[in-house]
């Protein structure tokens, strides 16, 4: 297997974006990423794009073809990935795959998603796709009522996390004051999420993820090929895992321990070489507040019951042990579902390689992204590295 | 028959099918002889106690087959 190196990114702003076409979206993210990498498109021999539900969001499906011809693409194969939320960190990784195996050498991966010109309603249920139709979204049950029930659980196993989730939100807001990218740029208080009214018990739209819309690409090449390019600016994908699980909540061994993000985070550690100790900053799937801390359990940052008390202690900040969604996270920076898992590469990226401005965080040598589908059923992991 | 509460959550804010119920509650359910399953539990009356292990009772099925549970 060849090592893989990230040799482009390029990603919209994330937010509602209703004037923006899907086409828009991708000529604007795709267009910066090959910029970005510094080579003619005609070097790209795959494209694979990640795209949740535009099939029903925007009556458009075959969203590869799409983008290679918003692109300019000319006759290379396109595939479209589908794993939920996940979907555009399954892009990356069957990218990864193909060039790893050598079948090419240069790959364009894209996301994209347009969500907000949709009512509440039309949202809901486009997202609800995600979960068991009969046997969860059909008997009354939400995403946000699934995590949820998740959240009740988690406190009765180990400990109420109502004052550590609503720090999440809090830190992830804060975070995103940084990010020109992010869709909510605004601080909110401890008290403002704590007095909020509930969505599903005991999570408020505080906790909930946004919906937006937004596109991210990124260019992957073998990585001997990516140093000729550029040395100083390829970040290499040391680490890359990806698990799955059961579709339904109620069939999960555990609703507490995502094993989908222990499976994902084994392997990708196996792959690197490397433990948790050794990562410096981690993207992770905050779709909702305690989901932000579960993960931080499930990837080995903290033991298991544990996770919300180092965020309460500051763990995960910018200036923390290990800080968690600097870039804001899907709770603020947005979630754009299909661009989610490319835009959590954009940002390690650009943190590796210096280039994140206001937010760029200090000594930093890896950097992990954790992307997850549905009620933890599809979870890939992957680890990169910067430069000595 | 009766189950008893692995998990639950009071929905406020439902889909375009539910938005008439709420607040209800989804929940968990484990009973004997079959797998967990997720089920709605009727009679929720805003600000009841409601706690992980307690019983329920079954009420019947939804029109998909799909089991209902009511709080005792």
């Amino acid at each position: 297997m060849r090592s893989v190196s990230v040799i482009g990114i390029g990603e919209t702003k994330m937010g509602k974006l209703q004037d923006r076409t899907l086409h828009d979206l991708i000529r604007e993210a795709g267009t910066k990423a090959i910029s970005d990498a510094g080579i003619d498109k005609d070097k790209i021999e795959a494209l694979y794009m990640g795209n949740f539900n535009s099939s029903y969001l925007c009556l458009q499906s075959h969203t590869g073809a799409l983008a290679s011809e918003v692109l300019g693409l000319g006759t290379i194969p396109t595939v479209r990935t589908e794993g939920a939320c996940a979907s555009g960190s399954l892009a990356f990784r069957q990218a990864l795959i193909a060039v790893a195996a050598g079948v090419y050498d240069i790959v364009l991966v894209g996301g994209v998603e347009k969500m907000t010109h949709r009512s509440t309603e039309e949202v809901t249920t486009g997202i609800a796709g995600a979960a068991d139709v009969d046997f969860e979204v059909n008997v009354g049950s939400t995403f946000p009522s699934i995590f949820a029930m998740i959240a009740n659980r988690y406190a009765y196993e180990y400990s109420d996390q109502r004052e550590a989730m609503a720090r999440c939100a809090v830190q992830n807001h804060a975070n995103a004051m940084l990010n020109p990218d992010a869709q909510m740029r605004k601080e909110i208080t401890m008290e403002q999420v704590l007095a909020a009214a509930p969505i599903a018990s005991p999570l408020t739209i505080f906790d909930c993820s946004l919906v937006t819309d937004g596109s991210a690409f990124v260019v992957v090449a073998a990585t001997d090929i990516a140093k000729k390019i550029d040395p100083l600016r390829c970040i290499e994908v040391v680490g890359s895992g990806h698990a799955g699980d059961t579709l339904t909540a109620a069939s999960k061994q555990s609703l507490t321990t995502m094993r989908v993000t222990v499976e994902a985070a084994k392997q990708a550690y196996a792959m690197a070489g490397l433990a948790p100790k050794d990562i410096n900053l981690a993207e992770v799937h905050d779709c909702f507040t305690i989901t932000q801390i579960i993960t931080g359990e499930d990837l080995g940052f903290f033991e298991k019951g544990r996770g919300g008390a180092g965020v309460l202690a500051g763990e995960t900040a910018r200036t923390g042990r290990i800080p968690i969604n600097v870039s804001g996270g899907l709770k603020a920076k947005g979630h754009p579902i299909g661009a989610t898992g490319l835009s959590q590469i954009y940002e390690v990226v650009t943190q590796l390689r210096g280039e994140a401005g206001d937010r760029q965080l200090a000594n930093i040598r890896h950097g992990l992204t954790h992307n997850i589908g549905g009620t933890a059923a599809t979870c890939t992991v992957h680890i990169l590295k910067g430069r000595e | 028959m009766k189950g008893k509460i692995y998990t639950y959550s009071v929905i406020h804010s439902a889909a375009e099918a539910f938005k008439e119920k709420t607040p209800y509650v989804i929940a968990i359910i484990e009973a004997e002889g079959t797998p967990r399953h997720m089920a709605q539990i009727e009679g929720y009356r805003e600000g009841m106690p409601i706690e992980i292990g307690m019983s329920v009772e079954l009420a019947g099925e939804d029109k998909a087959g799909n089991r209902v549970y009511k709080f005792q």
